[in-house]
């Protein structure tokens, strides 16, 4: 037995080694082909895992695209036209909004209909867009009558080329739906077949038999864009003109402004620097609370306090603290209380010294929120609601006259159910005053049918949705505009929350005046540049001004790279991170990029000739033509944001392409130096360089961001 | 609440009593009655024994209806026994349908009297008509058999007085028994199934409990397959005593709704009347020994009872199903034997379920809950706090769920329902993004077991639902959901899961035990997976015999696994045909051969233990021939030893030739390689010690020898095995042979032919065996371990 034993012994160690080697020969053939095999992924458990949650993640986005379309299908049969979600993303915040409605009780009246506003009349150097006019052209040609969305998206996985349409599986089902039985590899070869031949920026498309039409960019035009950008310039996508009129920030006066008006303050400014970026005309407008019963006893507490104003501005030095005093002797003075409120009769028949007393005190309080707005970089415009008094009386006049089946009394009270609204408009309350419901409508009807505006943007937090749609719902009923033309609409924004998760405040418990939080993020990013030995290499002003660049963009931009429908977190430890998706990490990229260029020892003039005698830039490294594509996608950018308003797309446009230039640059050399020799500049890379920096320096323009050359 | 005083009016004694107290629903139903019997007159002796007997034999389904009982028996309307169980029969049967007082006392012989003389006479007319055969018998005559006839023919006669009557005809007409009549009686069955139950098997009813001290009481209690029959069918016809199709209300605990008739009368239209089971597996595993039994039970008794027995996918997981499992399945129960009259999928009814899930919803049955699942397990678990959320709310957040709006694990849906063992609303839907093989990518919500099975169940009409005893706890969830639902309701039938010591059947740990190489695959011999029984030689039909012996107990039973063995041992010894040969070869050189005048051939038997039967096969005869080297010893030291030596002669099996030493030839390193013997023809008179086998001409083989793969009892004990069931593998567990020497006579065997090795054991030829050399598994050894190759 032992004999056998032994060759028993001997035969399994020797077939045990032969398996290891023929194991490891697999393992390493797999890995090379890149081919995730069963055996591969037993070998490599972080692997499995990650493949394990990326499968789960494609089977939960198959099924949330086929939850859409299911819904988009439901929609059309009950005779709402869905817009068209090219990807989960833009469909997510509408369902937490939606959720948020729900919990308050009541659904908003929401405009049924998704209109188009943005008419674009040359796409630039937007290549989704013109795609997807390709691929829409040749759905309608192909199988006219269907009306599904298109589903055309970027691939994660070049792969699959760059960008890929799945428009053919809904369409196969469609037809399915109405007895025509065709494969969705078929519909998408007949879709391929009424495509254009010969389109510039497209090399290839690919039918694979199970639909998936898979479209490869042409590099040679990649190449000449780019070249023409570093020749030209950024080009944004030409879009018809608009008059545009942006009602944001918009504190109350005699209140400093605190956190609660950051965010409409920074979105709304935002807003506008984009519409101005494309071209529209835009009023910029800060529709302040400057009105109301408050301001009697304000006036009547300046008489006692200052009683030499009308000589001499007062010195308020803390508006707020005024504020409090009056109210304290409102309620417990009964004399003062009278006095008050005459002092608001006389406000309302514009008595010239009253009317004078409340100028000062607008003027103290402007005065404080302009220390803000110049912080960041802000231009406004009062039309606040005092300027609507006489509008008022003659918007319940206009009604009376045009539409007064439109409002009913009801204990003494005028009021109006706009369609689908379950909570009334107080048009005119019992003792004949008006609400905050009035003063909206006649600025609504103020700046539709007297400024004549085409878009009417309202950038106020997201618990006024119910009141504002009920204004627009209103709006719509009495015709003062037609949604097919005029884009009206409520841009929502969730809280600012501390990082306890609640909502922000000071230690203490006070609400947290913006001054104080501006002060403190310079004070902040002082230290931050300290950290890292900047005063060492940068001048006095230099270093002032990356200090407040810092300071200012890093709140800004934290604002706004949040989705602006959810609630975020408040950090200054997070937002001057200078890893991740934060301000000062795009500044440092920024300025490393310009930096670059500075010390080429190249210049302008050099690159410019370079560029003009290579009108097909030679990029041919695969990071080059990734950076690329990401700077064509500009265009892209700004038409989506324009349609969403929603910029945290545009801040995670940039945040990619700063991080794709770090790829590039990490395996690129730009300037290649080896022992001995002069040092060799890749111009074409060099171009590349440049162009990035203007692509960044564009969207910190938008972002209203300041940049700063060194930091 | 019945009180002792109450139990002793009944007529217990006191420490029965006492004993009866502890049982709190049996009290309960006891107080009840005797308040209703208070009202209606004194309760006497007979009375409330009969009171005692209805209140135990009430099943839940029928109290309310307990009264009209009682009412009887206080008027003296039911006085004997049988009446009762009448009375009692009457309700279960009716109660779906509707009582009336009028059938139910003609039912029970309300009314009707039995005298002295009517008992006497019946008596006279039955022992007449076998008065011969009880002359004969005598004593030994069936009684039983008797009082059943009178029983026919005197429904509400007491028992008691009948029997009395009885014995006193037996006395007069036998006269008093005799010695002879004293002694035990003579079985008639010839003794043949004790050899196998003698094999010391060993059940347990605790099984894995880690309570040592129960577990070394109740390994002791021996196996003797009391409970068990020869065959499934015997033992289903015989042992099982489940409803009739249709009378599921007549089942313990069996919930009846006003619906119930109607659903019931429209199920046996569709089934037909006949009995439809169906054999359940998850197809994310292989099958073992354990699902052998569920196989057989469920299809033997639909078999039995002439009745379909469907094999249904349980495929509600898709995360571990493999196309694989679903057809080793469908083999492995065509292997056994049956055919399923339907092959289902869960997967088939996932709409149905689906549109159910909302309809509970609806019907503020369920709801979804967003707790964690470690939230939800363990003891003490918070109640959900969403368990209250409005109607509305669930549909959205269902559909939601269904949509893909939230992640793994954010939300399920939950029933409303406490289950037996206290755990509170079980899930019924969860989340998992995993494409199913039969659906693809339609679902990312899938049901769970609980609220799947019964519903499937449901929608198949099964009349019984067999399943093991673990179950029994989900009884009450199971007809909660169908009632909740409006539909069909299948009644649950438990028994004992069947378990194997010395070997894990858990496909996690299955699958460990094959990464690390400790067996080869799923099948490898040592397992105890179903198709490494087929593997390993074990035929079919011996493993559904062994189900049957083991009958159809409630408690769940460890066999060992030399108790299976002895039940293949019995079945291969009559249908694996012997034949020689030499696991471990030593040459013989028979000196003499040419003297001897042998022919080249000789015919031996294929089934020697039975000299009527003709099958036979040829063996070469040579000069040349090879033993088992251990049938050999060089020296005579060993007294015991009674085979061949340098003295000692010994017989070579079936053709009748003594051997006697003549050298021994050895090589240069002095190992023997060769024996010289001379050989003479067996004479009557000079008989050797023993007979050896042995082969001439032989052709080699591979032999794979196995033994336990673990080397404790149970392995996946944690006090007996702290290291893990890892760390108690046998390492001895499989032996090759490779240059084994088998009879040329068998060379050309295909795989799973079998045989028996003389003097060694069972064999059964390998999948891996090719046209150059064949490979035997070692089924079994021989009872006695084995004249060679054993350790």
């Amino acid at each position: 037995m032992s004999v056998n034993k032994e060759l028993q012994q001997r035969y399994s160690e020797y077939s045990a080694a032969l398996d290891q080697a023929a194991l490891l020969t697999r393992l390493i053939t797999a890995m090379e082909k890149g081919e995730l095999t069963d055996e591969l992924l037993e070998h490599t458990p972080e692997l499995a895992e990650v493949k394990k949650l990326n499968d789960k993640l494609k089977y939960r986005k198959s099924i949330l695209e086929k939850s859409i379309a299911e819904q988009a299908a439901k929609n059309k049969k009950n005779g709402v036209k869905a817009s068209a979600p090219t990807d989960s993303k833009s469909t997510a915040p509408a369902d937490k909004k939606a959720k948020n409605d729900g919990k308050t009780g009541g659904a908003a009246p929401k405009q049924s209909k998704k209109v188009d506003y943005v008419t674009v009349e040359d796409f630039g150097s937007s290549i989704l867009g013109r795609l997807q006019k390709l691929f829409k052209t040749a759905i309608a040609d192909a199988f006219p009558g269907l009306d599904l969305p298109l589903l055309l998206a970027e691939t994660p996985n070049p792969q699959f080329g760059d960008y890929q349409c799945t428009s053919a599986m809904p369409i196969a089902a469609k037809l399915k739906s109405t007895g025509v039985n065709k494969k969705p590899g078929d519909v998408a070869k007949e879709i391929e077949a009424k495509l254009p031949t010969n389109v510039d920026f497209i090399e290839k498309v690919n039918v694979l038999p199970a639909g998936f039409m898979n479209i490869f960019l042409n590099k040679d035009y990649i190449c000449k864009q780019i070249s023409q950008l570093a020749s030209k310039g950024i080009t944004l996508p030409k879009v018809a003109k608009k008059r545009v009129l942006v009602d944001f920030s918009s504190p109350n006066i005699a209140k400093e402004m605190h956190v609660g008006h950051l965010r409409s303050t920074i979105i709304g400014d935002s807003i506008c620097r984009l519409f101005e970026a494309v071209g529209f005309d835009v009023l910029r407008v800060n529709h302040i609370g400057d009105w109301g019963t408050q301001f009697g006893m304000l006036i009547a507490h300046l008489y006692d306090r200052f009683p030499d104003f009308l000589k001499k501005l007062p010195d308020i030095a803390d508006l707020q603290a005024f504020y409090k005093e009056s109210k304290k002797r409102f309620d417990e003075d009964e004399v003062f209380k009278k006095r008050a409120y005459e002092c608001v009769v006389k406000l309302q028949s514009h008595e010239e010294e009253i009317v004078k007393a409340w100028n000062t005190i607008c003027d103290v309080s402007k005065k404080y929120n302009q220390i803000v707005y110049d912080h960041l970089d802000i231009k406004i415009k009062d039309v606040g609601e005092s300027f609507y008094q006489d509008k008022m009386v003659e918007l319940i006049k206009w009604i009376k006259e045009n539409k007064p089946d439109m409002i009913r009394e009801e204990e003494g009270r005028l009021i109006m159910f706009p369609s689908e609204c379950t909570v009334p408009l107080t048009v005119v309350k019992s003792d004949g005053g008006f609400t905050y419901d009035t003063s909206d409508l006649a600025a609504l009807k103020y700046r539709m049918l007297e400024e004549k505006v085409d878009w009417n943007i309202y950038v106020v937090d997201a618990g006024q949705n119910l009141h504002l749609e009920s204004i627009y719902a209103a709006g719509r009923d009495l015709e003062w505009y037609d949604i097919n033309i005029h884009r009206v609409e409520h841009v929502g924004f969730g809280l600012v929350l501390g990082e306890d998760r609640k909502k922000f405040k000071t230690r203490s418990g006070e609400t947290v005046r913006l001054l104080d939080l501006l002060s403190e993020g310079v004070k902040r990013a002082t230290e931050k540049l300290k950290e890292k030995g900047r005063e060492a290499v940068m001048t006095e002003e230099e270093l002032a001004a990356a200090r407040d660049a810092v300071a200012f963009g890093c709140v800004k931009y934290a604002d706004l790279s949040h989705t602006r429908t959810q609630d975020y977190v408040f950090s200054f430890d997070r937002m001057l991170d200078d890893r991740g998706n934060t301000a000062v990490y795009l500044l440092y990229a920024y300025a490393r990029i310009r930096s670059i260029v500075r010390t080429s020892g190249i210049t302008d003039a050099q690159l410019a000739e370079y560029v003009s005698k290579n009108p097909i830039l030679p990029l041919n490294h695969p990071a080059e033509l990734k950076l690329a594509k990401q700077l064509l996608k500009l265009s892209d950018c700004i038409l989506q944001v324009l349609d969403s308003l929603m910029l945290h797309q545009m801040c995670d446009y940039v945040y990619q392409l700063a991080t794709l230039f770090h790829d590039f640059y990490n395996e690129c050399y730009v300037i290649e130096k080896k022992d001995g020799e002069p040092p060799v500049v890749h111009f074409h890379r060099l171009a590349l360089c440049e162009v990035t920096a203007n692509v960044i320096s564009t969207c910190f323009k938008i972002l209203g961001i300041r940049e700063v050359p060194k930091m | 609440m019945a009180k002792k005083e109450d139990l002793i009016l009944l007529g217990l004694s006191e420490s029965k009593a006492a004993e009866t107290l502890k049982n709190a629903k049996l009290t309960e139903t006891i107080g009840t009655i005797i308040a209703s019997a208070k009202q209606a007159g004194e309760i006497n002796k007979p009375r409330g024994n009969l009171l005692y007997q209805l209140a135990t034999k009430l099943k839940p389904q029928v109290a309310p209806s307990a009264p009209l009982v009682v009412k009887y028996i206080m008027n003296d309307g039911i006085k004997t026994e049988p009446q009762l169980s009448a009375a009692i029969e009457y309700l279960l049967s009716n109660t779906v349908k509707g009582i009336e007082v009028s059938a139910f006392e003609k039912s029970c012989g309300v009314g009707v009297v039995v005298t002295i003389d009517d008992i006497e006479d019946a008596v006279t007319k039955v022992i007449g008509e076998h008065r011969e055969k009880i002359v004969a018998e005598r004593y030994s005559f069936p009684v039983g058999k008797l009082l059943g006839e009178l029983r026919a023919l005197l429904p509400w006669a007491d028992g008691a007085v009948t029997k009395k009557e009885v014995d006193l005809r037996f006395l007069e007409l036998l006269g008093p028994k005799t010695a002879e009549d004293l002694a035990p009686k003579k079985k008639e069955k010839k003794a043949e199934a004790p050899k196998a139950a003698k094999d010391t098997a060993k059940t347990n009813g605790t099984s894995s409990s880690s309570d040592n001290k129960k577990k070394e009481a109740a390994s002791t209690v021996e196996a003797d397959f009391s409970e068990g029959a020869e065959t499934m069918d015997e033992l289903l016809r015989t042992r099982a005593h489940f409803h009739k199709v249709g009378e599921n209300f007549k089942t313990d605990g069996y919930v009846t709704t006003p619906k119930t008739a109607e659903l019931l009368k429209a199920h046996v239209a569709a089934v037909g009347g006949k009995v439809v089971t169906r054999f359940p597996p998850e197809p994310n595993g292989v099958l073992h020994i354990g699902h052998a039994k569920a196989i057989n039970i469920n299809f033997g008794y639909a078999k039995a009872m002439g009745g379909v027995c469907n094999l249904r996918f349980d495929d509600t997981n898709p995360e571990k199903e493999e196309e694989k499992f679903f057809t080793a399945i469908e083999d492995i129960v065509n292997w056994l034997g049956y055919n399923p009259a339907r092959v289902t999928h869960s997967s088939d009814n996932f709409e149905q379920l689906y549109l159910w899930a909302v309809k509970l919803i609806e019907k503020g049955h369920a709801f979804v809950c967003h707790q964690k699942v470690e939230e939800m397990r363990g003891f003490e678990v918070q109640l959900s706090p969403w368990r209250e959320r409005p109607i509305e709310e669930n549909l959205q957040l269902f559909e939601d769920m269904k949509h893909g709006k939230f992640d793994e694990g954010e939300a399920t849906l939950r029933l409303k329902l406490t289950l037996e063992e206290g755990k509170v609303d079980p899930v019924a839907y969860r989340i998992k993004y995993v494409p199913h093989h039969r659906t693809g990518d339609k679902w990312c919500i899938y049901p769970t077991y609980d609220y799947t099975h019964c519903l499937c169940d449901s929608i198949e009409n099964i009349t019984h639902s067999l399943c093991t005893k673990e179950f029994q706890s989900r009884r009450s969830s199971y007809y909660w959901l169908c009632n909740a639902l409006d539909i069909y309701c299948p009644v649950q039938w438990e028994y004992g899961r069947l378990n194997v010591n010395y070997t894990v059947v858990s496909k996690r740990k299955i699958l460990k035990l094959i990464t690390t190489k400790t067996v080869n695959d799923w099948d490898d011999p040592r397992l105890f997976t179903l198709t490494a029984l087929r593997r390993r030689g074990i035929p079919s039909e011996a493993i559904n015999r062994f189900v049957a012996k083991l009958g159809l107990t409630m408690s769940q039973m460890v066999i060992d696994p030399h108790v299976l063995d002895a039940t293949v041992r019995d079945y291969l010894n009559v249908h694996a045909p012997r034949t020689m040969a030499v696991l471990d070869g030593l040459k013989l050189t028979i000196e003499n051969f040419a003297e001897l005048n042998l022919p080249s051939t000789a015919d031996v038997p294929d089934f020697p233990s039975d000299p009527s039967d003709p099958r036979k096969h040829s063996v070469s005869v040579d000069k040349e021939i090879f033993i088992e080297k251990t049938d050999y010893k060089p020296d005579d030291s060993d007294k015991s030893f009674r085979r061949l030596t340098p003295k000692q002669s010994v017989g070579l099996k079936h053709i009748g030739l003594v051997l006697r030493f003549v050298k021994e030839i050895k090589d240069a390193e002095g190992h023997v390689t060769e024996v010289v013997v001379k050989a003479e023809k067996l004479t009557e008179g000079e008989k050797p010690k023993a007979f050896i086998h042995w082969v001439a001409k032989p052709v080699s083989a591979e032999v794979r020898l196995y033994d336990r793969l673990f080397k404790s009892k149970n392995p996946e004990d944690a006090q007996a095995v702290p290291g893990g069931f890892l760390s108690d593998i046998n390492t001895d567990s499989l032996t090759v042979l490779y240059n084994a020497l088998i009879d040329r006579s068998i060379a050309a065997s295909k795989e799973y032919d079998r045989f028996q090795f003389e003097r060694i054991g069972f064999f059964c030829v390998d999948k891996d065996s090719s046209d150059a050399k064949l490979v035997f598994n070692r089924t079994v050894m021989l009872k006695d371990g084995g004249a060679a190759g054993g350790k």
